[in-house]
């Protein structure tokens, strides 16, 4: 099969046991690869109600089609399972050599379920599978995880993907990491420590083949060439880093825990200063040309990769003016495998709280205190005083902590919301609210109308709904076959294109019109999965803050947004993605979409 | 700090982070005096051709015939080591002479560069060995950008006693760039006028002096007392390109985007190229009026007092 190997790799760590299990072309085609197959196969494989930390949730690592092929940004994996923060689906990519380690296995999914009696690693070497020891790595960080595990196979070729301190604790907003880079969102890296599972080690032989080998070649080449075009400036000469100056300038830069959008020191944490000031090297993934990734310079004299979300999430977000103190504070969510986004959000929750006085034991973590914040963060990894109740994110401390503090967690399903402020973002407020896997900028590109002039993003209108479920099928191919975002601006005509280029590696006759369908079909599957895991319509939703405050300051000052505009939005997304008025999708949807399959087979009925 | 460190200087480099090479070391037997020293609006034209460029280069080299007389000039000086041996030589040294990767390769006889023209060439460089413009059927191997690393094979040609600039083109990566591409911000090719005899000189003298006048009188927007201020604020790569935050602009009454970029680039050319060009933005580049409105036609308006963001297309991340 080119572009795809038909089958997965399912290890049962209670067990020992791993077999072979094929995969269907029709699904392939159905769900292409990455985050569609892994949707696909967590509502199979996931018992309905599993709890996320039971041996019974699935881990599942997807490769996709595109990956090996040479494809600049095409170097990707999925991690997809029950998220322990949300309780739907969590799925995250991560990208590089692991990735394309992971496609030279020779499988499109790995599938992990049950528990090791002990902490252990899988060893995957040309199919065969070990599961090692891996008492001696407690404690390790992902990186020095890597480094040991390498040492100790004697096999330097060998790629590993690897869990800190935090997942070990079942943090529930834990990483998985490679080579520095993270599958961030949801607490995979939870998951995987409640597997007892510290790292997953490849080392593969196979080459992918594909139909059209000059065909494929042809169209890396243009893409290629326009990867290193104007286009991608932003991420080519600053990096991601560059959007905090004008979140800020648009009033649109998430501050002190969403009170106000902008923040008085915003020069100082611009991505142009920290080049300026701080800049150490540009990196950036396998098989990418556009080398997005920039390294600072902290003063210790360390390297640390910094992005715009760990800019913001470590930096305005908790008031903290300096970036020396946000590089520090990245280093440790690095060195314990935290999501920087979660880690931002949750702290600036417990700032706010123990500022009105309702976290009598940490009296010192307010905002714009260094040094409670880079004491706060071990503590979360550990779970160690107040961590034990910071690990868990922002809904449930908030939950525990009672007092009404929930009106200061900042999450949408149990998910911490990322550097975008919903009300001066109106589309982007709506693509938060309904995102299946919750306050998520990545799994949809909402913000994109409000950032380009085609909607009026201080207003909402009905109009915004089916521009978010578009933005969200768009970027449901993106993340299934996989191209990475920041790729997007480079297709003249994305589906078109990407048909194309799919039809050439697999061989298949795919148009454009079956590529958007099959984006439609991804998110409908990840929303039945949530349905089936107990959405309700209220999951659906802001937090109260974003619908009771206006914004202070900045051009944004005085917007707001109310609870019936929201309203009014969702229902105009839920029209149209086709979808009940109160958000269920309706068995005509399913079967339009082809979706009475996979559903009948994850209940064991025949279809 | 202030470290010259960042990513631009690596592989994409502003025009601050190359170098201006001019030759002067040509015989001048037409003229019948040295070319580098006539008098050209009040000063030595070498000084003239110097000034100019240093608008838009940090480092400039002056490659000159062994013993040629200059005036004192705020570059690197180097010579040629035998006199009178052609262009090639001239490129050869003045790239060995530089410490940045990318040059502006010109000579001390054009006295009418064009910034932004010459911006523009230097934008097509990050792929490209050799950017040279092509006008009126001839290459214009004085008017063009070479990358340092090319050097070595003009030290081959000169060895094998190939003098002229164009043989090295096939043999590297070489952009041309056409007359109609030039015509957008040279209409006249006056970038390419250089003076050989001493009536070529009294005719560039005359046209200095008629495009001062015409300056003169077409009263430059920044001081039409019913002018439009407005700021352009510049965020991400034009920032960085810039190297300035803000830029103040006078416009005419009932000023459109189209004279916003205009002024802009007259202001800051070493924008032009990167971050606008004779159309507007350049795709990837977004324009926002006072954080509310994002509008992309040249002919949109703008009011007094308008500030005018330029920021990438793409918000992602």
């Amino acid at each position: 099969m080119n572009g795809f190997y038909g089958r997965l790799l399912h290890i049962d760590l209670s067990t020992g046991h791993s077999s072979w299990v094929d995969i269907e072309e029709t699904r392939l085609r159905a769900f292409l690869g990455g985050i569609g197959l892994g949707v696909s196969l967590l509502y199979e494989y996931a018992p309905a109600g599993v709890d996320p930390f039971s041996p019974a949730n699935p881990l599942i690592f997807t490769s996709a089609p595109l990956v090996g092929t040479g494809l600049t940004t095409t170097a990707k994996y999925a991690v997809v399972t029950k998220s322990p923060l949300t309780g739907f689906i969590a799925d995250s990519l991560s990208s590089s050599h692991f990735a394309l380690e992971l496609k030279r296995l020779g499988v499109d999914a790995l599938v992990i379920t049950g528990r090791a009696d002990v902490m252990a690693y899988i060893f995957i070497r040309n199919g065969k599978v070990e599961i090692l020891a891996a008492e001696h790595l407690r404690g390790k960080s992902p990186l020095a995880t890597e480094a040991a595990i390498r040492s100790e196979l004697a096999t330097p070729t060998a790629r590993v993907a690897a869990i800190g301190k935090a997942g070990e604790n079942k943090v529930r907003f834990a990483t998985i990491s490679n080579e520095g880079r993270h599958a961030g969102r949801g607490g995979v890296g939870a998951v995987m420590g409640a597997k007892n599972l510290k790292a997953i080690a490849l080392c593969g032989d196979h080459a992918t083949t594909v139909a059209d080998p000059l065909g494929v070649d042809r169209i890396a080449d243009a893409l290629r060439a326009r990867s290193l075009s104007s286009l991608t400036d932003k991420y080519r000469q600053i990096g991601t880093v560059a959007n905090l100056a004008v979140f800020d300038r648009l009033g649109a830069l998430p501050t002190r825990n969403f009170q106000q959008s902008t923040f008085d020191r915003a020069e100082a944490l611009s991505g142009e200063t920290l080049t300026e000031n701080n800049f150490s090297r540009r990196h950036g993934c396998a098989s990418c040309t556009i080398q997005c990734e920039r390294l600072f310079k902290a003063l210790n004299g360390e390297e640390q990769r910094l992005e715009y979300e760990t800019l913001f999430a470590l930096g305005p977000l908790c008031g903290i003016k300096d970036p020396e103190v946000v590089l520090q504070a990245a280093q440790l969510c690095d060195l314990y495998g935290l999501d920087t986004i979660s880690t931002g959000g949750t702290l600036s929750w417990a700032m706010e709280c123990s500022e009105k006085g309702l976290l009598p034991q940490a009296r010192d973590l307010r905002f714009d205190e260094p040094n409670a914040l880079l004491a706060a963060i071990p503590m979360i990894a550990e779970r160690q005083g107040l961590g034990e109740l910071l690990a868990e994110g922002s809904r449930r401390a908030a939950l525990e902590l009672g007092n009404d503090s929930s009106y200061w967690a900042m999450h949408v399903k149990g998910l911490e919301l990322p550097g975008y402020e919903p009300r001066s973002l109106k589309t982007m407020a709506l693509g938060l609210a309904v995102s299946p896997r919750g306050a998520c900028h990545n799994r949809s590109g909402a913000y994109e109308a409000d950032f380009s002039g085609e909607v009026d993003r201080l207003h909402s209108d009905p109009g915004r709904g089916a521009i978010v479920a578009a933005s969200e099928d768009f970027a449901a191919v993106l993340d299934s076959l996989i191209v990475c975002k920041f790729l997007r601006k480079c297709f003249s005509d994305f589906y078109r294109e990407g048909a194309e280029l799919l039809s050439k590696v697999t061989g298949w006759d795919c148009s454009s019109d079956e590529l958007k369908r099959i984006g439609e079909r991804i998110h409908n599957m990840k929303k039945l999965f949530n349905m089936r895991e107990g959405w309700r319509a209220e999951d659906d939703w802001l937090p109260e803050r974003l619908l009771k405050e206006t914004l202070p300051t900045g051009i944004a000052q005085g917007v707001g947004l109310s609870a019936r505009d929201l309203r009014e939005m969702i229902a105009s997304y839920y029209q149209a993605r086709g979808w009940n008025e109160d958000g269920v999708v309706p068995e005509k949807k399913i079967a339009e979409l082809s979706l009475s399959g996979v559903r009948a087979r994850a209940s064991g009925v025949s279809d | 700090m202030n470290r010259p460190c960042n990513e631009f200087m690596n592989d994409h480099r502003t025009m601050a982070d190359a170098t201006a090479v001019i030759l002067t070391g040509g015989k001048s037997s037409r003229m019948g005096r040295p070319k580098a020293l006539l008098s050209f609006d009040g000063e030595p034209l070498i000084a003239h051709v110097v000034r100019s460029l240093k608008k838009l280069f940090t480092d400039a080299v002056v490659v000159a015939a062994p013993e040629q007389e200059l005036p004192i000039l705020p570059v690197v000086l180097v010579r040629d080591e035998v006199a009178y041996q052609g262009p090639v030589s001239g490129i050869y040294h003045g790239l060995k002479a530089s410490s940045q990767e990318i040059c502006f390769v010109t000579s001390c006889d054009a006295p009418f560069l064009n910034l932004q023209l010459i911006a523009h060439l230097m934008a097509q460089i990050p792929d490209c060995d050799v950017v040279v413009p092509y006008w009126q059927e001839r290459f214009q191997p004085l008017h063009a950008v070479y990358r340092r690393s090319i050097a070595p094979l003009l030290r081959e040609q000169l060895d094998r006693g190939e003098l002229r600039p164009i043989s090295l083109y096939p043999k590297v990566r070489t952009r041309e760039i056409h007359q109609d591409e030039i015509r957008r911000l040279d209409p006249e090719g006056l970038s390419f006028l250089n003076m050989n005899s001493p009536e070529d000189y009294e005719d560039a003298l005359q046209m200095w002096e008629k495009k001062k006048r015409i300056g003169i009188e077409t009263v430059p927007p920044h001081s039409v007392s019913n002018s439009v201020p407005v700021t352009v604020e510049l965020f991400g790569v034009a920032r960085i390109v810039a190297k300035s935050k803000t830029v103040s602009l006078s416009l005419p009454q009932g000023a459109t985007l189209a004279h916003v970029f205009s002024a802009l680039a007259e202001k800051l050319p070493v924008l032009v190229g990167r971050v606008i060009n004779s159309e507007g933005l350049i795709s990837g580049y977004a324009c926002n009026i006072n954080g509310l409105d994002f509008v992309r036609a040249p002919s949109a308006k703008v009011n007094s007092g308008d500030k005018i963001l330029i920021l990438s297309a793409d918000a992602g991340g």
